[in-house]
């Protein structure tokens, strides 16, 4: 599997040993910027957050003792691996640094490519160890059958539906998908996004999701049968709910009329659905007008009804889909997705096609989101 | 991670990070919410030095306004460069907050 290039910053006042260090590092993969004060450190943190950092302890103004205290006041550096360089092999000061939870000293004067291999251990423990924890999460939230996506598409006579997911480095939640069928009348496809998985809101997502759930089937057995009321019930029911209402969530809805083809679609804050039609073999975007659940009391959703003849096809996608990192800028671009997936529609596979190119292993390297996508497609007959 | 300054009744708060992320999330907030309590709920969030902003923080934003709708408040944006504007108009973020292209504009 590609690695992505760990990055390291090294601060040391000595200019000679970091152009040592620098060069030694960058030949053994690594990315690293380097300061010469731990002012210029702090600069450098702001600016872009390193994988491990590998500090001198004695340096003119502020040591490495200090430097090691401003970081680990400062909850957005205080994980960031801290491992000192030393050119001593005083125990005190080798205690005092790992005192200060750093997770490892290095002596200056060790080989080069030991040096090396020394961080891409700690890296690597500290992989192990994240890993593990997911893990434990993973089997925790299956052993509750809390699942934020379901294990196959449904099949509906005369559709073709299929959705793609991929979790962001494997947590679960974030994104959310779920397919209702009411009788064998209607089918509800649903996609949501969690805001900020990555600050454990993830776990809320199973919460919207059993609101989506109950909301929807309960509009229903009510006789309410548009998108737009019943996400209006939903965001309600979510702004009014103290711990709810500041998690933000996107979320597309769609109702999928069996016998008539009619898709009625209302969105919050979420992405264009893309619409291919096949009669005029044109593809283009339908925007709902709905704000993210949760932000106001009236979501000002609208709700579109999209007739899906033969052979139409419609795409619901995630933020994640839209994400891009090149050359380590991070950019979101509906255009660039749009542009990318179009010449895809109209053909037979065009799931496949999709799938292929924007869940490939290249691309999945890139991933810095949650991606999920849902493709429905009202299927030609033979006549 | 934000420089304040007034101007009538606003309060300017510039954010001083390129990437407005996860990592600075909680920390806007808390200083944002600070500024509320003091009695500064007309705030202006400057994004001048903003290349990317990601989910995380647009739930802290978000979060802030809602707080400082409570308080009689607002908090508007300025200053998106054109990616951080699309998002916005994509997810319907122009519809929940004012939008300014430049501060002038906003006391205009």
């Amino acid at each position: 599997m590609p690695q992505i290039q760990k990055k390291i910053l090294l601060v040391d006042d000595d200019r000679l040993i970091l152009m040592l260090f620098n060069r030694a590092l960058i030949d053994g993969g690594f990315q690293c910027s380097t300061a010469q004060s731990v002012e210029e450190a702090m600069i450098l943190l702001g600016n872009d957050t390193p994988d491990l950092i590998l500090s001198d302890y004695q340096m003119p103004g502020q040591d490495g003792f200090e430097f090691r205290t401003r970081v680990l006041n400062d909850k957005r550096y205080k994980n960031i691996p801290f491992v000192f360089l030393t050119s001593y092999t005083d125990r005190d000061l080798i205690q005092r640094g790992l005192d200060m939870q750093a997770v490892d000293y290095i002596d200056k004067e060790t080989p080069v490519p030991l040096v090396v291999s020394k961080l891409n251990n700690i890296l690597q423990a500290i992989r192990k160890e994240h890993e593990k924890s997911i893990y434990e999460i993973r089997v925790a939230a299956e052993a509750l059958n809390l699942s934020s996506v379901p294990a196959n598409p449904p099949v509906i006579e005369g559709f073709s539906l299929n959705f793609l997911y991929k979790s962001f480095e494997d947590y679960p939640g974030g994104d959310f998908i779920d397919f209702i069928c009411i009788d064998n009348d209607f089918t509800f496809a649903v996609l949501g996004d969690v805001m900020g998985k990555k600050w454990g809101a993830w776990f809320f997502s199973f919460n919207f999701l059993s609101y989506i759930r109950s909301a929807i089937r309960l509009c229903v057995f009510d006789g309410d049968l548009s998108t737009a009321s019943i996400l209006q019930k939903i965001n309600r029911v979510i702004f009014m709910d103290p711990v709810l209402g500041d998690v933000l969530s996107t979320l597309s809805l769609l109702m999928i009329e069996h016998k008539t083809g009619k898709v009625h679609y209302s969105g919050a804050g979420d992405l264009p659905l893309v619409y291919y039609n096949a009669h005029e073999k044109t593809c283009r975007r339908i925007c709902s007008s709905g704000l993210l659940l949760g932000v106001m009391q009236d979501g000002l959703y609208n709700e579109e009804i999209i007739n899906l003849a033969e052979g139409d096809q419609m795409i619901i996608v995630s933020d994640g889909m839209i994400d891009f990192e090149l050359n380590g800028e991070k950019k979101s671009d509906y255009d660039l997705f749009f542009n990318f997936v179009m010449p895809m529609l109209g053909e037979t596979n065009s799931f496949d096609l999709i799938k292929n190119v924007t869940f490939s292993a290249d691309k999945r390297k890139h991933l810095v989101d949650d991606c999920s996508l849902i493709f429905i497609e009202k299927i030609k007959t033979d006549k | 991670m934000i420089e304040t300054f007034t101007h009538s009744n606003y309060t300017v708060a510039k954010l001083q990070i390129k990437e407005a992320n996860l990592d600075v999330a909680e920390q806007f907030k808390t200083e944002i919410l600070q500024l509320i309590d003091k009695g500064q709920n007309l705030i202006i969030v400057s994004f001048e030095n903003v290349a990317y902003v990601d989910s995380s923080f647009l739930g802290a934003l978000v979060s802030v306004l809602k707080y400082a709708m409570s308080k009689n408040g607002d908090i508007a944006v300025v200053q998106l460069n054109k990616d951080i504007n699309n998002l916005f108009n994509l997810i319907r973020m122009n519809k929940v907050f004012k939008i300014y292209n430049t501060l002038p504009d906003v006391f205009a």
